[in-house]
């Protein structure tokens, strides 16, 4: 309906570009003008390289060592009304062009739908000009595997110190990536980052034939990010020993600790139904309710695209759209939910951004063990197994992990015990939020506090 | 990446995602079967024109990769003492198309391809991949991947190959590369239709299609070259009933290594007609009460039992490194006699079925419980060479871009002596699940668990009402040792179940008959 009337993309040569950023945008502009020229109307094409290596080491020797440049061309076409959207790992210059030309010719037998458009530059937005430091140039320079193999050893050492391990494995991971954007209507972005982790993972023998086994990684951006691999394996030791022994609870309703780590499932969840797709399909318990208490109070959250150094930080989303804090939850209200153009249009909702990025909460006074410590009784949950939620309803349930807790003290691990419940009375049960928000994952989740929720066990 | 949960979610992708597999065996034998055995004197073989006369007699998908090609990416692999090698090279083409609100108006395609190299020392691997299909950038990673091992003295790489391509379990007379969108179209119009007509309260209905025309090609150091087409396919139908302003949703989904002609009238009217009664018998479910329940798995998908409680757990990795908790396990009696459990590569058009696995040893049918005892690990070729067995034909990756593992393949049990009914009525008070979304495990500890989206209470030996949305848990020997009935209706499910391990996700098939498992946990409500 109102497809842009598409002009040739400006070519932004930006001096600073480096070399992968100015070619990926010459693919990606290239992928551009050969749709239109086979009569495409208007389309949006990504062009993107990067490298990923990782290095294991288990019980003292190296295990695997993989090294691999990957790269890509993806591109959505709108014609006639029509839309579809293809990728391809062939960048041969005919081979792209055959691509295309039956790309074209595949979208002209769907049904037209006029809510399928390349957002406006101005629903797209100025890209922001936020220095994201998403950026760590000794990682992008290359791999020194001497240096990743004396870090694996260090965490070796203290995973295999421990007497009852029975399998240690240290991991080194790294990457960088490139990618460029370019619309028919004169976008043209692209974005570099890199990224490093350490992993440590230990399997202890238990009574019986148990082996409890746990896992920490911790990483970021840049290589400054690391933690020393002393700590990082004593956590994971930690955690595994904390798991030896572990016997089924009691079936109850109790109050629930989540930690910092196990949170951000749960919030997982919560939001999975906050999306106008969802909306608009009659699939989500939040339909409707944007501007209501659903909540309780304690619950602030933002998505926050534009946090530096984050681990989903970006400029534009998926569709050019500029990014841009979204207050998704405030005192228990729910503010917005991601609404891109196609759904958007289809839901009359307007437009925020498609897709979550980093999730950040408002803090409250004290941390896990602090909450702990008051508790007279509850369930600490450190993981979840398995289990689901229905977006439709909000009910769900779930596998965990943890201990108890009496009189403020931890006691043993408990495992084999589900809750089950519905999410907004889970959440509107919410009691307290920690100072404590995991900063490992995109989700920055603190602890939360949850007051009588069923628990099933023994 | 690294924080996902590491081990084998298992789901149903109409709602999330994941998957099994097994089996092992030998192979050699099975070169042979395919479409021809053919070597090549090395300097034919070595002649470096596009379309190598061997890849061109099989009609192999890589006219790139002549066997002049491979044999120096294999020398530059071992060059550095590697003990085994071998070339992946994979070609894929997906399609999608989505129907939503009435119209088709959204289709995908995706064209990948690349090959994966890697060097063996023992255990150890190096792996590299590319997309970049030139000599230039294949020697390249040859020599990242290489770099596993030092100093040892180079193998020999082969100079000719033997050629095989078992093509036995899911050939199509018409591959869906010959396949126009036009003839897709006019089923998933027909399916909407029919769930549509099914009752008023459907409010809404979504369709997702889609069919995959995979190729791999595989070269090993010792000699060998496998090419295997797979096809793949799967039609999922999501639902919305809506009534006096309640909304539920459910779906229902086929999939297989099946082409068009499988979508007969009869299979549209099923998945629809599954679809809608899944969606509408929510309308009266209840949450069943909290705690330790006996639980009566319905034919089909239960298998996911299987998947969950102990399939993973034999993967042999786990256990060469000690981490399953059916590590010491082998030989030992871990179930009742009425117990059989099978992975297998040879289900005719299966969605887990697989002519040759990832790693160039033959599909086959694997037993790895026999009446109650633990009879086989699922090996890839490292673990077999750990155990000192044939391999299984369990190796398996979700692409070039990965190293294969241990994989389950399409695993489920034989039948038991029992009737449905009689499995039913023996049940007090308990819960039957019926469909399935996800499931996971935990390898050291044995605990697992899965999601049920239907099912039913039972009381006094009936059903009483419908349930919904229950997540069970249970430690994987200790639920075994409980199986105390199964009946005579085992079958396969043709869900679109995938597989996730270590970051991979592979498709597999599951199934079970009608079986009774005294005791697990119930994720239930207590009023």
């Amino acid at each position: 309906m109102s497809e842009p009337i598409t002009a040739a993309p400006s070519t932004v040569v930006n001096p600073a570009l480096g070399p992968d950023e100015a070619e990926l945008l010459s693919r990606a502009e290239q992928a551009v003008s050969s749709a239109l020229r086979l009569g495409a109307r208007g389309a949006r094409a990504s062009a993107r390289s990067g490298r990923e290596v990782e290095l294991r080491l288990r019980d003292g020797e190296i295990e695997k060592l993989q090294d691999a440049g990957s790269r890509g061309l993806s591109i959505e076409l709108y014609v006639d009304g029509r839309y579809s959207s293809h990728s391809t790992a062939d960048l041969r210059p005919d081979a792209v062009e055959a691509f295309l030309r039956d790309a074209v010719a595949l979208t002209r037998a769907l049904a037209p739908d006029p809510h399928r458009r390349l957002p406006s530059a101005a629903e797209r937005g100025a890209v922001p000009t936020t220095a994201l430091d998403l950026v760590d140039e000794e990682v992008a320079a290359g791999f020194d595997k001497d240096a990743a193999e004396a870090l694996l050893r260090r965490s070796d050492a203290v995973l295999r110190g421990h007497a009852q391990a029975i399998s240690a494995t240290s991991t080194w991971s790294q990457s960088t990536g490139t990618w460029a954007t370019v619309t028919s209507d004169g976008l043209a972005v692209t974005e570099r980052s890199t990224s490093a982790w350490l992993g440590a993972e230990v399997t202890l023998k238990d009574a019986g034939d148990a082996r409890p086994e746990e896992w920490d990684w911790r990483g970021g951006r840049q290589r400054s990010a690391l933690p020393a691999p002393e700590l990082l394996a004593e956590s994971a030791l930690r955690m595994a020993v904390a798991r030896l022994g572990a016997k089924k609870g009691p079936s109850q309703r109790t109050r629930l600790i989540v930690s910092p780590r196990a949170a951000g499932n749960l919030i997982g969840h919560l939001l999975r139904p906050a999306s106008a797709a969802a909306v608009q399909q009659g699939k989500s318990f939040l339909a409707g309710k944007v501007g209501q208490p659903l909540f309780s109070p304690q619950l602030s959250l933002v998505d926050d695209p534009l946090l530096p150094r984050g681990l989903a930080s970006r400029r534009v989303d998926g569709e050019g759209i500029a990014a841009a804090r979204l207050p998704i939850i405030e005192g228990g209200v729910l503010r917005a939910i991601y609404v891109d153009t196609y759904y958007g249009s289809k839901a009359g909702l307007k437009t925020t951004t498609g897709s979550p990025s980093n999730r950040v909460f408002a803090l409250g006074n004290a941390d896990l063990d602090h909450h702990v410590g008051q508790a007279k009784r509850a369930v600490l949950v450190t993981s979840w197994l398995g289990g689901n939620s229905d977006p439709t309803t909000g009910d769900f349930s779930l596998g965990l992990r943890g201990h108890l807790i009496e009189d403020g003290h931890l006691g043993g691990p408990i495992g084999e015990m589900n809750v089950t419940g519905n999410l907004l009375t889970l959440f509107a049960s919410l009691s307290a939020v920690g100072n404590d928000p995991y900063p490992w994952s995109s989700t920055r989740s603190p602890t939360l506090v949850f007051e009588d929720v069923q628990l099933s066990g023994a | 990446m690294p924080l996902a949960p590491r081990h084998s979610p298992l789901a149903d992708p109409a709602r999330q995602g994941a998957a099994l597999t097994t089996s092992r065996r030998a192979l050699i034998s099975g070169i042979a079967s395919g479409v021809g055995l053919l070597s090549l004197p090395a300097s034919l073989a070595g002649c470096a024109k596009p379309g190598g006369l061997a890849a061109l007699e099989l009609g192999s998908p890589f006219p790139e990769l002549d066997h002049g090609l491979l044999s120096r990416l294999l020398s530059t692999l071992s060059a550095r003492g590697a003990t085994g090698a071998d070339v992946y090279a994979q070609r894929a083409r997906r399609n999608r198309l989505r129907l939503e609100d009435g119209i088709i108006s959204s289709a995908s395609t995706t064209i990948d391809q690349g090959v994966g190299l890697r060097a063996l020392l023992g255990d150890k691997a190096g792996y590299a991949f590319t997309e970049d299909l030139s000599p230039a950038a294949l020697e390249a990673a040859a020599r990242t991947a290489a770099a596993i091992a030092n100093s040892a003295p180079a193998q020999s790489a082969p100079q000719a190959f033997q050629v095989g391509a078992p093509d036995r379990h899911y050939r199509l007379a018409l591959p869906w590369a010959e396949v126009g969108v036009d003839q897709k179209l006019p089923l998933i119009q027909r399916v909407e239709a029919i769930a549509k007509g099914l009752d008023p309260r459907v409010s809404r209905v979504s369709i997702t299609w889609s069919d995959d025309d995979e190729s791999v090609l595989l070269a090993t150091l010792d000699g060998r070259v496998l090419i295997d087409r797979r096809p793949m396919t799967r039609l999922w139908v999501e639902v919305t009933a809506t009534q006096n302003g309640r909304s539920f949703s459910n779906s229902s989904n086929v999939a297989g290594r099946e082409g068009l002609a499988w979508y007969t009238e009869d299979r549209l009217q099923q998945v629809a007609r599954e679809a809608v009664e899944r969606t509408l018998v929510l309308f009266d479910a209840r949450r069943p009460p909290a705690g330790e329940l006996p639980v009566v798995l319905a034919a089909g998908a239960s298998g996911i039992l299987l998947h969950e409680a102990i399939g993973h757990g034999l993967e042999a990795d786990f256990n060469r490194k000690k981490t399953s908790i059916y590590a010491d396990m082998l030989g030992q009696s871990i179930a009742p006699e009425l117990v059989t459990i099978v992975d297998s590569a040879t289900e005719p058009h299966a969605r887990g079925a697989l002519n040759v696995d990832d790693e160039g040893n033959e599909g086959q049918r694997t037993v790895l419980v026999e009446r109650g005892k633990l009879v086989s690990y699922i090996h890839d070729a490292t673990s077999a060479k750990h155990y000192g067995v044939a391999p299984t034909g369990n190796g398996r990756r979700e692409s070039f871009r990965h190293v294969p593992l241990p994989r389950m393949r399409c695993t489920f049990m034989e039948d038991g002596p029992h009737s449905v009914d009689e499995i039913i009525s023996s049940v007090q008070r308990g819960i039957i699940a019926e469909t399935f979304t996800n499931g996971q495990v935990q390898i050291g500890a044995g605990d697992f668990t899965f999601y049920i989206k239907n099912g039913w209470m039972i009381e006094g030996g009936k059903r009483a009402y419908p349930i919904k949305d229950v997540n069970i848990i249970g430690n994987g020997p200790e639920a075994l040792r409980r199986v105390s009935m199964a009946a005579n209706d085992g079958r396969l499910d043709s869900g679109g179940w995938t597989c996730g391990k270590d970051g991979q996700s592979v498709p597999v098939s599951q199934g079970l008959p009608t079986v009774r498992v005294d005791r697990l946990t119930v994720g239930g409500e207590s009023v």
